[in-house]
């Protein structure tokens, strides 16, 4: 009994440390990034490392959402005889829903992954301290430089997501049903206004500010060695995906609000 | 390729892509090209958004800027819409906004009617006529009611059609006085005999009465009876109108004589002439002279009873008119005469009455002669023994 209570109050004391170090760890990586000396050619290679890199897996994933709501639907709309809005509904599905979820989920899996792993690897055999050691804040050169590469990438990644779906459901529904593209462009986007458009993709660079902010506080706190370095790897993944959809409720809420 | 170059077509790739939907929204919003702003007000909206299509002849023109709720009650909903400039000169000062459904539950839209040529251009912000939104509820709220009616006004149908039958059947079933003569042969050629002996029948009354009127004819002549006729003064009442009008026309007479009743007559209440001598001067005149008409107007005084003054003085006109005719030379169809029956005068009861003669002058209208009373038609009656034999025979 006293061992279960002992227990439970860990967790809670676990769960709250856990939040109090992602507080810290924030502050501190927020305090490195806005001094200077900024690290340009890392935050380079780290852009390179989550855009271009996740290039392809966001269009692969994209296409097969297009095709995946293309197929959806047109079996649904036909049911209630508005096969006409076709175009609007995969345009407003994809562009306001799938495709930055999609593209958060596809990233924090690949990147966060990769971001988790290589830290936790760095930090179990000591690189951090030895780049600390040699007076770099490995706060600025590891974290910053990812979480902000992160930031930025993400949306990007999104609207070729976006595009991408919207190419493949056009020609999924152009397959069974001849549908010219400028036709669906113009039907597509006839009830669309910035208000939905913008805020909705840029709603992911908040996406990837959580993903890169986890994915780093994950790997440099890991302990242990190669367990410790897999399960970063794991934690990384699963929470920032969690965080990331948790947060997409509180943002879908807050652009409804601001952008009526 | 190096890192830099692949992370450059990355941006360049995504950043295109963004700039397309930036164009393909911004288009939608005419938010890259001129445009100028236009306000309608209405009561309702009908839940009509900003960003909704404004269509100008059915043509996709601009978009609704914003939706403005009113500040206080009492005012309208403005609407706020960017329009091209390439409208402007068909939108004019009398054009109308009215709210449309693209189908029954499509999108909404503004819709802008065309303006007539030679009105004033609109200006930027002005605002232009609206009509109120259709609005789906209140459509099927009327059809309710319509349909109502309609349900009714079937009912009322299928009611009277369903007492038509029971009318019909009846007829074919022989019940009533139609289905008898339907469908029974016998009381039709009943019918027909019965009218076949009318005919006879009256052609035999016909005779009678022909006979009837030349036996009154003897019988008045009768020396037992003349007394009464010649006290009388006049001997056939049947007439004593035939020559009447109906009234005075309203020319003024060109000549008139005037006799009192007392110098003419033999009694207050009899039409036999006692001074036919004074009449002479009038006859005269009459045979002396070219004239349109002349009308004997005769009056009574206010005593006695007025039917009988009537036809009193309708006999007194008819006899002055008759000795005129017999003793002087002029065409008698132009003399007429008016029974006026009682009037009221100073000097008409003691009088017994008074006697004009008027002459009007060439060209005046004659007015129409008086009507003959209605006598009871033939038909009527014969209608009578008809009915009888028909009703007789109804009952088996």
């Amino acid at each position: 009994m006293t061992t279960a209570a002992s227990s439970a109050t860990g967790l809670v004391n676990g769960f709250f440390e856990w939040f109090g170090n992602l507080g810290i760890f924030s502050w501190q990586v927020f305090r490195a990034a806005v001094t200077p000396p900024f690290e340009w050619r890392e935050l380079i290679r780290q852009l390179d490392e989550v855009g271009s890199k996740s290039f392809p897996l966001v269009v692969m994933a994209g296409s097969a959402i297009g095709v995946i709501i293309s197929l959806e639907a047109r079996y649904s709309l036909s049911r209630f005889g508005a096969k006409s809005m076709f175009p609007a509904t995969l345009v407003y599905s994809v562009i306001q829903v799938m495709g930055p979820i999609i593209t958060g989920l596809v990233v924090s899996g690949r990147v966060g992954a990769g971001i988790g792993a290589e830290l936790a690897s760095m930090k179990v055999t000591e690189q951090i301290d030895a780049i600390e050691a040699s007076a770099i804040n490995p706060y600025r050169l590891l974290a910053a430089t990812r979480i902000l590469a992160c930031i930025l990438m993400l949306p990007l990644l999104t609207l070729a997501t976006d595009a991408c779906a919207l190419l493949t459901g056009w020609f999924a529904q152009t397959l069974v049903e001849p549908l010219s593209f400028h036709q669906f462009i113009q039907d597509g986007f006839k009830g669309s206004t910035f208000s939905a458009f913008m805020p909705q993709t840029f709603k992911t660079a908040v996406y990837g500010l959580i993903i890169g902010l986890i994915a780093c506080f994950q790997g440099m706190r890991t302990r242990g060695g190669a367990e410790g370095v897999g399960r970063a790897a794991t934690n990384s993944v699963v929470l920032a995906s969690l965080f990331l959809i948790l947060a997409d409720v509180v943002l879908v809420k807050f652009i409804l609000v601001v952008f009526p | 390729m190096s890192r830099v170059a692949r992370l450059g077509a990355f941006i360049v790739v995504t950043l295109a892509v963004l700039a397309a939907g930036v164009f393909i929204i911004g288009g939608k919003e005419y938010l890259f090209r001129s445009t100028y702003q236009l306000k309608a007000q209405f009561d309702n909206v009908g839940g009509l958004a900003s960003g909704a299509d404004v269509q100008v002849g059915g043509v996709h023109s601009g978009t609704v800027h914003s939706i403005d709720l009113p500040r206080k009650p009492g005012d309208k909903v403005t609407v706020v819409m960017d329009l091209d400039k390439s409208t402007h000169e068909i939108v004019k000062q009398d054009s109308v906004a009215s709210i449309e459904t693209e189908g029954l539950l499509g999108n909404q839209y503004l819709a802008i009617s065309f303006g007539t040529a030679g009105q004033a251009d609109v200006k930027n912000g002005d605002t232009i006529q609206s009509l109120p939104p259709l609005q789906m509820g209140e459509l099927l709220k009327k059809a309710g009611v319509i349909l109502d009616g309609a349900q009714e006004a079937i009912q009322n149908v299928t009611q009277a059609a369903g007492n038509l039958k029971s009318v019909t059947g009846k007829v074919d079933s022989g019940q009533g006085t139609v289905g008898a003569l339907v469908n029974d042969k016998q009381i039709y050629s009943n019918l027909d005999q019965s009218m076949t002996t009318l005919h006879a029948t009256m052609l035999q009354a016909q005779v009678a009465v022909t006979d009837f009127q030349e036996n009154m004819e003897a019988l008045k002549h009768n020396i037992l009876l003349s007394a009464f006729f010649k006290k009388r003064g006049y001997e056939d009442s049947s007439g004593l109108t035939a020559n009447s009008i109906g009234g005075l026309p309203q020319a003024a007479p060109v000549k008139s004589f005037t006799y009192t009743a007392k110098q003419l007559f033999d009694g207050r209440d009899s039409a036999k002439l006692k001074d036919q001598k004074s009449l002479n001067a009038g006859g005269e005149f009459l045979a002396q002279n070219q004239f349109g008409y002349a009308v004997v107007v005769v009056s009574a005084g206010m005593e006695g009873d007025t039917q009988k003054d009537l036809v009193l003085t309708e006999a007194r006109a008819m006899v002055i008119r008759e000795y005129l005719v017999e003793n002087f030379a002029f065409d008698d169809s132009q003399l007429k005469t008016l029974g006026m029956g009682k009037q009221a005068g100073a000097n008409l009861d003691a009088d017994w009455g008074s006697i004009q003669i008027l002459v009007f002058p060439a060209g005046t209208e004659i007015p129409p002669n008086k009507p003959a009373p209605a006598v009871g038609s033939s038909t009527t009656d014969s209608s009578k023994p008809a009915q009888a034999t028909a009703a007789s025979t109804q009952k088996p």
